[in-house]
């Protein structure tokens, strides 16, 4: 388990980085290395051999956590323990201060980065999850430019997004969602720190009456790629939302998702456990928002 | 923490709750373990494995890794088989064989093909990338049932049979008992595939010593016999192997075996002139080293009355020891020393089958068999108490064997020499605080939770006299297993025991320490432990088997009294008086009833030191000596009825959890866990609580989370952290424990093994609770790990059933 050989670059401005990434004309292997919290094992293991190692810890453009009012703005290299720990985090995306300590152990937090994690898109993490839920603004650079791209349509495959070569994610603008709203998040793996076998988020909003005015619900671990379940939505939105209505709306996820069987999860188990996870999810996102 | 231990002890050392000797050393990260062994010009061994369980290998090109800079060398079965000698097994199997690298075939995913010798392990991996394998794959032989069928793939094709070992045992009148039982129940019961992990892989770095002919040796080991079988695969005299015993061992809990890696890394050490490391990362220890245990299937009859008591047992049971055995097979020979458990059984049948299969080989693990074995017993018992509506305590109960009728011999011919089980489980009840349990599993379970208590006992054998050797293998006619110590007092007066094995974390210097201080009465934190290599050792059989406390516990105490004894002589000789009349207290030795009359510790040191003039004639000068204990009870082979003791020392221990079982993931949290303990006299309370939490926490892996899964076609699954599932500090919840003393009459203070009770006794316990949860729906699970899939397939199918269908 030792790495590959590699040449090691440490950028301290966003520019240098975008430089050494676009910088092609050989077939050099460029990769970025945030909290190397998947990479260096990957690299250890030669399942992933970089030629050119690209260390972007040292960028401070790409840290922080800002709140812009109506949306919260994350650095991609910022830690997800920091994103965890912050008063913004909990005040305004409730739903990822929920989900933040179901991803590994604090001491991978405390390396981990939000833009790696988003990055990388595994179907069972939890950062890509919410930000599909809630859609995500992801801002990108490289050499030539920048671009904003929406979460929803970035996770294209099993760990594939629509990231190109050459581009650096750089900062995570999440909506924040007004009124009276409420958020919960449930997952269900081997051990406590074990990436989801199913994991499932909701947020609702609801009007002065109780009717439910918005509903954002994912699962992870169901499909290729973090899976936003729309017909659930629609089924609550405009709605007062009852236990009945709610058993009545998860009724169709198991038709919704498209799971894989692991060596911990048949398919079939995450298709039982999904929309109960859901259940759970929307019932206690339902309680939040209910004072 | 809560405790109702035995009245304070009337030891000044032993039984007290002190600091332990090696902590100190661990927690400022002051250990010295194989890796730290830094010596010059140090070459560095990475293994090609092979992808394919089972494969012909046609031709191994290792010319473009032997072109690579820094590389030294590329060495292949074939080379090995020429230069060593093969491997040892734990039964007599001339056609099974063994070496360190696959010879001309390969026999399971992750076995080493080649060893690739270079400057640095990065170089070594580069070129073990290099080394271009030929392989015919060919199906492979996987599933412990498939593997007996006639058709099956060949392991080991010289050997003709997928079977290494077939044995029946019958002890006692079993056709009798059964037919005079009012009841049977058969059931059988699985234990999964999996394992002891150390924090710490196995290591080796070896050195040939030209000037002294000598094989050095550093390595991360716990095996009985290590020196012997290097020596006898390298083709060298045991004289010519040194192995370092001072290394730290950062773990082992029985898989520390290291013997091919060893083989290879001499070998290549002495084939280059220079030192030759091998220090397994994850992936080689776990496909292809020392990481597998235990795998079987259990069969079980029982013959009951409708009160309860049980009267025989047929036992048949598989297990499943992977490519090559080693002395894996072994591990279905020492369950026999406690087969019933703590039951009254008057008769048992033990039918046991060996089978090798294209998995990773099979190593020992904590206890040596003895864990699945009590799991596969106390899963019968909870099914008697089940079937008869009988309390599972009271079931217990009425089997155990009384406290007056030890020492008690089972049907196999050992007798256990002491035990109080029924007030053990008692107190583990109180303590536990039943009743309150129960109220609470009940108040969840009327709000529809799945809730459930476990009980479970378990026997601990201690001491390693491993005769049950001959019972699987005549020709192994071992009929004791000796530890040794050597004890001197210099000429300062410090006090050095100097042992002659390795530590796998088991705390043998404050052990040693401790029983010399109690017996000289100098404070034991003064007095030093030191780790002789084994050209300096005195026979020893190793820290295996839950023994140390027993035997080394023994040998140093009899050789420090002997010294005391000593002491006393010489100052009765100096005060001129008989031995009988001096008293000796607290480095004092006095006339009795003159207390004027006296001399110092440091005068006698001295005199027996310097002064010839003043010893008494007949003693030697200096103060040292060597025990050599045997185990107590052994000294005979099995009789003409397969009849014979195997271990001395018996310890109890009764296992009380409380689980909840998530309805929808199946998921299983340990709401609560008391243990009662009884393994008679307790050396160190710290040590004798840290073996019983971790092999809790061992056990609580077995019983809900550990497995090497394998695909049909014979790939490993689950061959990294990832996939293969410790418990963690989350998993693993406080552990409240309570302890009872039933000192042995056969140890020097009463003591018995601590080391694996816990392992035995968890998993038994772990899968009650679950039962007991899933009992209002009247499903029962036998199959261990239970994990969370598992689980939830029960309660879907029970919630699902399949519709019958028509004829
Ligand atoms: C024991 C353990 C348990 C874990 N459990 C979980 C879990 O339960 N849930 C979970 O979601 N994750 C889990 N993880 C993964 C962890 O969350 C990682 O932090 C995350 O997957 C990757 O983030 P990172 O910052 O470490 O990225 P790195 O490992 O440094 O990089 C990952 C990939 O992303 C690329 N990359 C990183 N940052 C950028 C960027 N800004 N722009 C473009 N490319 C970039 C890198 O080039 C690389 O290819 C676990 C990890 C461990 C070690």
């Amino acid at each position: 388990m030792k790495a590959a050989e590699f040449e090691y670059f440490r950028p301290t401005t966003l520019d240098e980085a975008c430089g050494l990434l676009a910088d092609t004309g050989d077939d050099a292997d460029r990769c970025l290395l945030a909290g190397g919290q998947t990479l260096v094992p990957m690299m250890a293991m030669r399942l992933a051999r970089p030629t050119h190692l690209i260390d972007i810890n040292r960028i401070t453009e790409l840290q922080g956590i800002r709140d812009l009012g109506g949306s919260v703005e994350i650095g991609a290299g910022t830690r997800q323990r920091a994103v965890e720990k912050d008063p913004i985090t909990r005040r305004k995306l409730p739903l990822l201060a929920a989900a933040l300590p179901h991803v590994g152990h604090h001491q991978t937090r405390n390396r981990g980065t939000v833009g790696g994690s988003i990055v990388l898109g595994d179907a069972s993490a939890e950062i890509p999850l919410v930000a599909l839920i809630l859609n995500a603004t992801l801002i990108i650079h490289r050499r030539d430019g920048r671009r904003e791209t929406m979460a929803d349509g970035f996770f294209e495959g099993p760990m594939m997004t629509a990231l190109e070569p050459g581009d650096i994610l750089t900062t995570i603008r999440f909506p924040v969602w007004d009124g009276t709203t409420g958020s919960a998040f449930h997952e269900v793996a081997p051990r406590k720190g074990d990436y989801a076998l199913v994991s499932a988020g909701a947020q609702v909003a609801l009007d002065a009456n109780g009717t439910c005015i918005r509903a954002a619900i994912g699962v992870g671990g169901c499909a290729p790629t973090p899976l936003r379940l729309q017909a659930v939505e629609d089924a609550l939105v405009g709605q007062r939302l009852t236990d009945a209505l709610i058993t009545q709306a998860i009724a169709p996820v198991p038709d919704l998702i498209d799971p894989e069987s692991s060596v911990h999860a048949s398919a079939a188990y995450r298709r039982r456990a999904a929309p109960q996870l859901v259940q759970r999810a929307l019932l206690d996102a339902l309680s939040e928002a209910r004072p | 923490m809560p405790d109702d231990r035995p009245a304070a002890s009337n030891y000044r050392y032993i039984s007290q709750p002190r600091r332990t000797k090696e902590d100190k050393r661990f927690i400022t990260g002051r250990g010295a373990f194989v890796q730290d062994v830094q010596l010059a010009h140090t070459k560095h061994i990475a293994l090609v494995a092979s992808p394919y369980p089972r494969a012909n290998i046609l031709s191994i090109d290792t010319s473009a890794a032997l072109a690579m800079d820094g590389v030294l060398d590329v060495i292949t079965g074939a080379e090995l088989t020429e230069h060593t000698d093969r491997l040892y097994h734990g039964v007599d199997l001339p056609n099974v064989r063994w070496h360190p690298l696959a010879v001309d075939m390969t026999r399971y995913a992750g076995e080493w093909v080649a060893a690739v010798i270079a400057d640095s392990r990065y170089i070594a991996e580069d070129a073990a990338e290099l080394v271009a394998v030929e392989y015919e794959p060919l199906d492979a032989a996987i599933g412990i049932e498939r593997v007996m069928e006639p058709d099956a793939p060949l392991v080991h094709p010289d050997h003709g049979s997928n079977i290494l070992l077939k044995k029946k045992f019958v002890w006692g009148a079993v056709d009798d008992d059964f037919a005079a039982a009012e009841h049977t129940i058969s059931y059988r019961a699985r234990w999964g595939r999996s394992s002891a992990v150390p924090i710490e892989t196995f290591g080796v770095i070896t050195r040939w010593s030209e000037k002294d002919e000598v094989l050095e040796v550093w390595a991360s080991i716990q095996m009985p016999q290590y020196q012997e079988q290097i020596a006898d695969a390298l083709r060298i005299p045991l004289n010519a192997v040194r192995v370092h015993n001072y290394i730290d061992v950062g773990g082992s809990y029985g898989v520390k075996r290291g013997i091919k890696q060893t083989v290879l890394s001499g070998y290549a050490a002495r084939k280059l002139g220079c030192p030759v490391r091998l220090i397994e990362d994850r992936i080689d220890n776990m496909s292809g080293g020392d990481a597998h245990g235990p795998d079987r299937l259990f069969d079980v009859t029982l013959a009951y009355n409708g009160d309860g008591l049980i009267r025989s047992m047929k036992m048949r049971v598989v297990d499943d020891v992977g490519a090559y055995p080693g002395r894996s097979i072994q591990q279905l020979g020492k369950p026999i020393s406690a087969l019933c458990g703590p039951y009254r059984m008057s008769s048992i049948e033990y039918d046991v089958t060996s089978v090798t299969s294209n998995k990773t080989s099979q190593v020992a693990v904590r206890g040596f068999g003895q864990a699945p074995t009590n799991f596969a017993l106390e899963t019968g018992v909870e099914k008697i108490a089940r079937r008869l509506g009988l309390d599972r305590t009271e079931i217990r109960r009425r089997n155990f064997i009384r406290h007056d009728e030890f020492p008690w011999k089972i049907p196999s011919g050992t007798a256990y020499d002491s035990g109080d089980y029924h007030t053990v489980l008692d107190k583990a009840m109180r303590f536990a605080g039943w009743d309150a349990l129960i109220a609470q599993r009940d108040a969840a379970r009327a709000e529809g939770r799945l809730v459930g208590l476990g009980i479970a006992t378990c026997l601990e054998p201690g001491g390693g006299n491993n005769i049950f050797e001959h019972l699987l293998n005549e020709k192994i006619q071992i009929t004791t297993f000796v530890e040794s110590a050597l004890l001197k007092i210099d000429g300062q007066g410090q006090v050095t025991v100097a042992i002659s094995t390795h530590t796998a974390g088991q705390g043998h210097q404050t052990l040693a320490a401790t029983v010399a201080g109690e017996e000289l009465e100098r404070d034991p934190d003064g007095i030093r432990v030191v780790h002789l290599d084994s050209l300096e050792a005195l026979p020893t059989r190793g820290p295996v088997a839950s023994r140390m406390a027993i035997m080394l516990g023994s040998a140093v105490s009899k050789a420090a009294r002997r010294l005391r004894n000593r002491m006393i002589h010489i100052a009765a000789h100096d005060l001129a008086v008989a031995d009988t009349e001096v008293e000796y207290a607290d480095g004092e030795f006095t006339v009795r009833g003159d207390p004027a009359r006296k001399r110092s510790w440091l005068e006698i040191v001295f005199i027996a030191h310097r002064q010839l003039h003043r010893m008494p004639p007949d003693t030697e000068p200096g103060l040292q000596t060597i025990e050599v204990h045997a185990v107590p009870g052994g000294g005979k082979l099995p009789n003409e009825k397969g009849e014979v003791q195997i271990y001395p020392c018996f310890s109890f221990q009764a296992h009380i959890p409380l689980v909840e079982i998530d309805r929808v993931t199946g998921q299983v949290e340990i709401l609560d866990y008391a243990v009662a303990h009884d393994c008679g006299t307790v050396i160190n309370p710290k040590i004798v609580r840290g073996m019983m939490m971790g092999g809790i926490g061992h056990g609580i892996g077995a019983a809900l989370y550990e497995k090497f899964d394998y695909t049909e076609d014979g790939q490993l699954l689950s061959g990294t952290f990832l996939d293969y599932l410790l418990p963690s500090a989350h998993e693993i919840p406080d552990i409240r424990d309570t302890e009872h003393c039933t000192p042995s009459p056969l140890t020097s203070h009463g003591q018995k093994g601590s080391g694996e009770g816990g392992y035995l006794g968890a998993p038994a316990a772990l899968a009650s609770a679950v039962n007991d949860a899933l009992e209002p729906l009247d499903i029962s699970l036998t199959e261990l790990p239970m994990r969370l899939a598992d689980i939830e397939a029960a309660l879907h199918t029970h919630a699902n059933p399949v519709p019958e269908t028509a004829p």
